[in-house]
């Protein structure tokens, strides 16, 4: 599939921009990593899995707007289409393995949150990426039109604990 | 004043980012990512109408506190950047205060905030007013018990900081939080803009 050219546009009236028509804002690492550490340290709330639903409920929208849009109905050129606005959005360079309807694998080969965490605070020994098992999750409802709460991710190996990739795991629930 | 604050929303709106060969965006001194206003929103919103309530303020500081540190380090690295010395830099007379405006001016230009200082006692206090800013919208319905532009607030606090707080230290231990930020109006909460006023910390 050809690479795609994501729409921007500025509204400079309420002075928003606009990618493929919402609202976008850019963030760096300090702010993503603290959200991240924020939602690992509120642990009675279990707010790593409301980060990684909150990132499956917005990326599923984006994604199937961009199913829909551009007219992607196989699963290679939607699979594509996530790598590519993955990448475009800055949050690294991820790789889908193997994916069917029922489970799946990907490789983060280059991460936002990984290594923005790296450079703030080190290495630790638990993974941090819960935005990226929100990603998959939407990825995956996305590809085989289903739902992200169907397909739980677990994150096997981490850039912050000092692999060389963060490696993931779909599963359909 | 010197700072032409449209011209700097003009200019300075047109600069785009994406993702390098890596899917990163490295700029300005770190890591940038270009995401939906909806996920920051959305997390934030479910968390502190999730959490306890006597645990609804320790999340709200966490949550100022992210925009703190982001607005103070990827502020310095906006204040140092090419796109700065080539659009804002020329306009600045007065230093710091001009760099302020601008900084203030580059919020709307970036899409954070419809924004400006209304008030400013060099050195000890601002108050910025935001009359559209992304962190209302959760809000369709009503208005909101309390101020929600928890970004906002830390951002301002953090331009505050690299002002005034001394030079700019990248590990964070000093000059940041020599300011801190409090939200007395929201367009959330039915007000006509959102008013932000900084104080020094422990004023």
């Amino acid at each position: 599939m050809k690479q795609i050219e994501f729409e921007r546009a500025f509204d400079p009236r309420r002075c928003r921009h606009l990618l493929e028509g919402r609202v976008s804002v850019l963030h760096c690492h300090h702010y993503s990593t603290l959200y991240t550490q924020l939602a690992d340290d509120c642990s009675l709330l279990d707010a790593r899995s409301l980060l990684a639903r909150v990132a499956a409920d917005t990326f599923h929208g984006v994604l199937t707007e961009l199913q829909r849009k551009r007219g992607l109905l196989a699963v290679a050129d939607r699979i594509a289409a996530a790598e590519q606005y993955y990448a475009f959005a800055g949050l690294g360079r991820l790789k889908v393995t193997v994916a069917g309807p029922e489970s799946g694998e990907a490789v983060l080969e280059r991460s936002h949150i990984d290594e923005g965490w790296i450079r703030k605070w080190g290495r630790r020994d638990r993974p941090v990426n819960f935005i990226t098992q929100g990603f998959l999750a939407a990825a995956f409802a996305a590809a085989f039109d289903g739902r992200p709460e169907q397909y739980a991710v677990k994150e096997l190996s981490s850039i912050v604990c000092g692999q060389q990739s963060s490696r993931f795991q779909v599963a359909r629930l | 004043m010197a700072i032409d604050r449209k011209r700097i929303i003009d200019s300075l709106s047109k600069v785009t980012v994406s993702g390098d060969e890596n899917g990163l965006i490295p700029v300005f001194g770190v890591l940038v990512n270009q995401l939906p206003a909806d996920f920051w929103n959305a997390f934030a919103h479910r968390l502190t109408h999730l959490v306890e309530p006597d645990m609804l303020e320790a999340a709200e500081v966490l949550l100022v506190n992210a925009a703190h540190e982001c607005g103070y380090h990827t502020g310095y690295g906006i204040i140092t950047s090419e796109e700065w010395n080539s659009v804002v830099a020329p306009m600045v007379e007065k230093v710091p205060e001009d760099i302020l405006h601008g900084a203030v001016a580059v919020l709307a230009a970036w899409g954070w905030a419809n924004a400006e200082v209304v008030e400013l006692a060099p050195g000890e206090h601002m108050v910025v007013r935001a009359y559209d800013y992304y962190e209302a919208d959760p809000v369709c319905y009503g208005r909101a018990s309390r101020p929600q532009a928890y970004m906002l607030r830390g951002v301002c606090a953090a331009f505050m900081d690299l002002a005034y707080g001394g030079p700019y230290d990248p590990t964070g231990k000093k000059g940041l939080r020599t300011f801190t930020c409090i939200q007395t109006k929201g367009v959330e909460c039915g007000d006509p803009y959102g008013e932000f006023v900084v104080t020094r910390a422990g004023a």
